[in-house]
């Protein structure tokens, strides 16, 4: 039984396809690539399932953000929070914990009890605590994304509170003669800061960390400062295409029975 | 002094019409007045803080905003804010009555407070149990609005909600308005053919702040058909009680979380019950109940925090619909870890 995930998020689109339970294909595109390459518009959004390979699918889910951007035609599409989910309850094959997904743009922490989800918070107006908050940082120290994420040691202090005004405020610092691998941790941390007061607001014995952040190895430190226990998930990116998957294939199997 | 007498809570209300008084529970009176949140806001003006139960400011707001010249305040067996309120409000010039349950449930000691209670309003313990029979002929229409339910999906979970929680004073201390109010729904619920929901929950927990959280729940397929302690405010045992101490030693809201959670326990099973949604109030020791609750209760529980506003704000909205989309998940689609 083959079962497909897509995850239309705001920067990548990412798919996952299972067979029985195991992942034979992970895939992502940028948004706006897949949007061209793989679709057509006739009163719904359609995905030409030949081009991208899922002609022999027997259930399609879709997930991602916006009730409209991820009504696609053949796929059936459901809510992120619980996309995600299950796709942490079937990578970590644990029932209770937080899961703390960080993406480009927004910012999930569910917390999950016996397999259910029970709590949430959503960041997703202010992209300070998020990947483009990193992105830019990147940037302005012209370093390359996953390089700075290896910093953790002497943190800058960095104190603004919006993503963008952090960048006048780094710079500030520079011109101040910080040394770099400061400066590096200091964005880290100053990530990390924002976070902490949500993840600790659950206070998780274990924390699974997914998303394109997740990567970021000085935050996963910082994490295991606060938490007993911090792993992240497997294919991390895909966390929500994967959920999407197997949450389609659990409930076509349903079905069938 | 005129006929009415504020109640926060429950308490031997037979005692009270036994007196010839009108019992007006304050709560009611607050979340079910347009001016709900002004009842706050005098509160908060006379100085309480803004880290506190807003029951309690609200109860206040109300006393006042309505010129209640004498309540019942409990002393034992509700919280330590109410017994604090009432030494406010006799502060303020207003008549407090002592009450209390004791919290080990003895019933040497209910059965002197009690006596106690009816030697305050002059009543003999003869004229209680007349008010008791009398009273109860009227929770038995509750206990049946309660039983169709949960068994016959005729009466819906914000209906059982009302009728039962306007028990706790009769209708504003009117009991043949109760029975006449019971008496009509329950004719409407013959009209009705049953409905079958997809998921079955228990509310428990205070009565919300929130009353849209009936709506919203039976918008997402899913309906509430056990309310708690509203149920315990009717005395759904109380045919088996010889006597009014008895009665009230079978009540489980004063006493101890363990005895709650016997009855509630019965109920998930009797009700078929598949999660709980226990509702808490901020500020209130109740929401470390939770942490027991949620230990041996067998089933899923969602736990949602009210404070001011009477609507559910969208975080728990969301919340809410992420539960009750996986628990339906799990129940009809199947999908399970």
């Amino acid at each position: 039984m083959i079962s497909a995930g897509i995850d239309l998020g705001s920067r990548e689109v990412k798919l996952a396809v299972l067979q029985d339970d195991n992942i034979i294909r992970l895939e992502k595109w940028g948004t706006l690539s897949f949007y061209r390459e793989f679709c057509s518009y006739q009163d719904k959004l359609n995905v030409d399932l030949v081009k991208l390979n899922l002609s022999d699918s027997d259930v399609m889910i879709s997930t991602g953000y916006g009730r409209n951007n991820i009504d696609l035609a053949d796929f059936t599409p459901i809510n992120e929070l619980k996309a995600h989910t299950y796709g942490a309850l079937f990578q970590s094959g644990k029932r209770d914990f937080v899961l703390l997904d960080i993406g480009g743009q927004d910012i999930k922490v569910m917390k999950i009890q016996d397999g259910v989800l029970t709590d949430l918070v959503l960041n997703d107006k202010c992209a300070a605590s998020c990947g483009r908050y990193l992105e830019n940082m990147a940037s302005v120290l012209e370093i390359d994304l996953e390089e700075m994420g290896k910093y953790s040691r002497e943190p800058a202090v960095l104190n603004s509170t919006c993503a963008v005004f952090s960048e006048s405020e780094l710079i500030g610092r520079i011109a101040e003669g910080v040394p770099f691998p400061s400066l590096c941790a200091g964005v880290n941390h100053s990530l990390y800061k924002r976070l902490h007061p949500l993840v600790a607001g659950f206070n998780p014995n274990l924390l699974l960390v997914s998303g394109g952040v997740s990567q970021n190895k000085a935050l996963i430190k910082f994490l295991n400062e606060d938490c007993e226990t911090v792993e992240i998930v497997e294919n991390a990116q895909y966390n929500g295409a994967i959920g999407a998957a197997i949450y389609g294939a659990r409930s076509h199997e349903q079905r069938r029975d | 002094m005129n006929k009415q007498i504020g109640i926060t809570t429950t308490v031997p209300i037979e005692v009270v019409f036994a007196a010839g008084l009108k019992p007006v529970d304050l709560n009611n009176l607050f979340i079910g007045s347009p001016d709900y949140s002004h009842y706050i806001d005098l509160a908060e003006r006379k100085g309480f803080p803004k880290s506190l139960c807003s029951w309690i400011k609200g109860i206040y707001g109300a006393a006042i905003a309505n010129h209640i010249e004498q309540i019942v305040g409990v002393v034992e067996g509700d919280c330590s804010n109410t017994a604090s309120l009432g030494a406010v409000l006799e502060s303020e010039g207003i008549k407090v009555i002592p009450f209390g349950y004791p919290h080990d449930r003895s019933k040497k000691l209910l059965g002197e407070y009690i006596r106690q209670f009816s030697q305050s309003f002059s009543v003999s313990p003869a004229q209680v149990e007349t008010q008791r029979k009398y009273l109860n002929e009227i929770r038995a229409m509750a206990h049946e609005v309660d039983r169709l339910s949960w068994q016959e999906g005729t009466i819906s979970g914000l209906e059982s909600h009302i009728a039962q929680v306007s028990l706790s004073d009769f209708y504003g201390g009117e009991p043949e308005t109760a029975r006449d109010e019971l008496t009509q729904l329950l004719e409407q619920a013959k009209e009705r053919s049953p409905r079958s929901h997809q998921l079955r929950l228990g509310y428990i927990g205070v009565p919300p702040m929130t009353v849209d959280l009936y709506e919203s729940v039976e918008s997402m397929e899913a309906d509430i058909v056990y309310n708690e302690i509203q149920r315990e405010f009717t005395f759904p045992r109380c045919f088996l009680a010889h006597n009014i101490v008895e009665q009230y030693l079978d009540y489980t809201y004063p006493y101890s979380i363990h005895f709650r959670l016997d009855e509630i326990k019965k109920q998930i099973k009797e009700r078929k019950l598949d999660a709980l949604i226990h509702y808490t109030q901020s500020f209130c020791h109740r929401a470390l109940d939770d942490i027991i609750i949620r230990q041996e209760a067998g089933i899923p529980v969602l736990t949602i925090e009210g404070d001011r506003s009477n609507s559910l704000d969208a975080r728990t909205k969301l919340r809410l619909e992420a539960f009750l989309d996986m628990m339906a998940d799990a129940g009809l689609r199947g999908v399970r870890f």
